[in-house]
């Protein structure tokens, strides 16, 4: 029993990670129809921007996780224009923004290296107590924080996509470009936002895990990776479905790992995605849009 | 005419042949560029296979690393425990993976571009995991697997100039067969299937049907690449068969230009001798290699022999005008 709960918090704080970064590429693709392979390597960023923030330059916590989210939503903004905008204006195939992310995300991960270092750095505790106690099981109160903030961010994007003038714009402009552009809005402004946007929510996820993993160049690429299949488990394209998916592929992932073996535990998330993709595409919400490629 | 232009290629062919033989005498007979060499070789069979599956019938893979690892492992591990000669080994590996590739095509065809890459590229975890954690470590997961080098029918390959005359034979073979089949009927229904799916199914191609040929061609170009590389290096090691070298083989038909005879071949060329070159920057390789081909795809999608026909057409285009410009005056 001590074992369940214990596995059912660490697979919570892995899940909400990966519900963060699936997040992020349904928000792209509804937005742009486009797949993007640097969310992994933007949390590693975060990560690494973190732990500058807040154990190089002595910021406080709080400060530290927005001053991440700010600068990386620059990057993401600044990606969308840079590069994805100029692509698109080319009219080049699909494969060629591909095969750019991926350009990018060789760039972030050795300019990571470059700049910090190649070594796992330790990211210091964000409490003073080692661990608390739930149900007479001890757990890392910072996974609990990854769990609590993640669940923040969903609710705070939740709104921020429902309730603000700019999501409603947001929605609009990814659901029909030209209707919206029409309405007035400024799509390609738009565009840039949910990029800048879903950089920004998987930086955060990098400076959450940070304390729990530690912080290193090849962080983020796993996860990014694993994310996909969270977001297909949900339903590609569906923020909620990012959300559900990410934090049952985080609860199965661990459960694999405790109760048969870690050795399975990269590849069941793989299986799933492919499972997912042979049987049920549409993922658990039953999302449309994968069909309409 | 058509002739002629038959013969003119063949001769451009030809040519390229006798360039390609004369390669080690102009390296000087140094065994590192010679090793460098027949991995060029090795790249030019395994982009050509993917070549047929992208840039005839439409269909991305993000994952051929797996069929490169099934080559590589399935040639040891058969003749090291089968005992079947590692030459024959290497057709049955590659034949296992073309099976393996119709297999997983049986279910992918039906996916678009994005969803296909990534059905690939969790099959090619899937696979990198099975040759990390392999049953009674088998593959000798991350130790790496050793094997004898290649000799065929009792003649030892066992230098790299020699490996590099046995890569050039495969290398002209596999290309031959690439053009017979892309100039057959399978090849003009890959390429109805990608210029619009529903119209070839209109016309009668069965598109799940030649979606599979595909995948299965390439996969057992890809195997046989891989094979070859135990071939020539004899030892592997999963990390070999990591997501990066996918985007390699992807990487490599796209900067020559995809659907083309030459354009994989000057891609593996191209990319593997500016990753040797830019070996001297040592850890800082990888983060030069990434702005490099941003900035390429961005200034010039489409790849080199992409760049250079819009070069000519421009210039075409410009003669046609001055042209037209006189007859006005």
């Amino acid at each position: 029993m001590k074992m369940f709960i214990q596995l059912v918090i660490m697979g919570l704080a892995l899940g909400s990670i990966y519900s963060l970064i699936a997040m992020g590429y349904s928000l792209i693709y509804k937005a742009s129809g486009l797949m993007t392979f640097v969310q992994g390597d933007i949390l590693t960023i975060g990560a690494f921007l973190g732990l500058t923030f807040y154990r190089f330059l002595k910021l406080p916590y709080i400060v530290s996780v927005l001053l991440t989210m700010a600068v990386a939503f620059v990057i993401g903004f600044l990606l969308e224009k840079g590069v994805i905008r100029k692509l698109l204006n080319k009219n080049v195939m699909a494969i060629y923004i591909v095969l750019a992310t991926i350009a990018v995300s060789y760039i972030f991960q050795n300019g990571a290296q470059a700049i910090w270092s190649s070594k796992v750095e330790y990211f210091p505790t964000v409490f003073k107590t080692d661990s608390i106690s739930i149900l007479g099981v001890g757990v890392q109160p910072e996974s609990l924080l990854c769990v609590g903030a993640s669940l923040l961010c969903m609710v705070l994007l939740h709104i921020f996509m429902t309730k603000t003038r700019v999501g409603t714009s947001m929605r609009a402009a990814a659901m029909d470009p030209m209707a919206a552009e029409s309405c007035g809005i400024n799509v390609s402004m738009n565009t840039g936002i949910t990029w800048g946007l879903s950089a920004g929510i998987a930086a955060v996820a990098g400076i959450f895990i940070g304390p729990m993993y530690g912080v290193y160049v090849t962080l983020g690429a796993k996860i990014g990776t694993k994310g996909f299949a969270g977001a297909v488990m949900g339903g590609y394209g569906n923020m909620y479905g990012a959300m559900v998916g990410g934090l049952i592929l985080g609860l199965v992932e661990t459960f694999v790992a405790g109760y048969i073996s870690s050795d399975f535990k990269n590849m069941f998330a793989y299986i799933i995605l492919i499972v997912f993709l042979f049987v049920k595409p549409t993922g658990i919400f039953n999302e449309q849009a994968i069909q309409d490629v | 005419m058509k002739n002629n232009l038959k013969s003119m290629k063949l001769i451009k062919c030809l040519i390229a042949v006798v360039i390609a033989l004369l390669v080690p005498a102009a390296l000087g007979g140094s065994s590192y560029l010679c090793l460098i060499a027949s991995f060029v070789t090795i790249y030019i069979i395994g982009a050509s296979g993917l070549d047929v599956l992208f840039g005839y019938s439409g269909q991305i893979s993000m994952g051929h690393a797996a069929f490169y690892a099934i080559g590589g492992y399935g040639a040891g591990l058969m003749s090291k425990y089968l005992g079947i000669p590692l030459f024959i080994s290497m057709f049955l590996a590659a034949a296992i993976a073309a099976v393996i590739g119709a297999l997983l095509a049986f279910p992918a065809s039906k996916l678009k571009f994005h969803f296909l890459s990534l059905a690939t590229i969790a099959f090619g975890e899937i696979v990198y995991q099975m040759a990390c954690h392999s049953p009674n470590k088998i593959t000798g997961d991350f130790n790496g697997f050793f094997s004898s080098k290649l000799s065929i029918f009792g003649l030892k390959l066992d230098t790299n100039i020699k490996f590099y005359f046995f890569g050039v034979a495969c290398v002209v073979v596999f290309l031959l067969v690439k053009q017979m089949i892309v100039k057959s009927r399978t090849g003009r229904a890959f390429v109805a299937i990608r210029e619009n799916t529903q119209a070839a199914e209109g016309m009668g191609v069965n598109v799940r049907k030649y979606k599979i040929i595909a995948f299965a061609i390439s996969a057992f170009f890809v195997a046989f690449a891989g094979s070859m590389y135990l071939g020539l290096v004899g030892y592997l090691h999963p990390d070999m068969y990591l997501q990066k070298q996918s985007v390699l083989f992807v990487t490599m038909m796209l900067f020559g230009g995809s659907a083309s005879l030459a354009g994989p071949v000057i891609g593996a060329i191209s990319i593997e001798i500016i990753l040797e070159g830019l070996r001297t920057f040592e850890e800082y390789q990888m983060l030069i290699y990434g702005i490099l081909l941003l900035v390429v795809i961005v200034a010039m999608p489409g790849g080199i022999v992409g760049a250079a026909r819009d070069i000519k057409a421009g210039f075409l285009r410009r003669k046609a005008k001055k042209q037209a410009g006189k007859e006005v005056q």
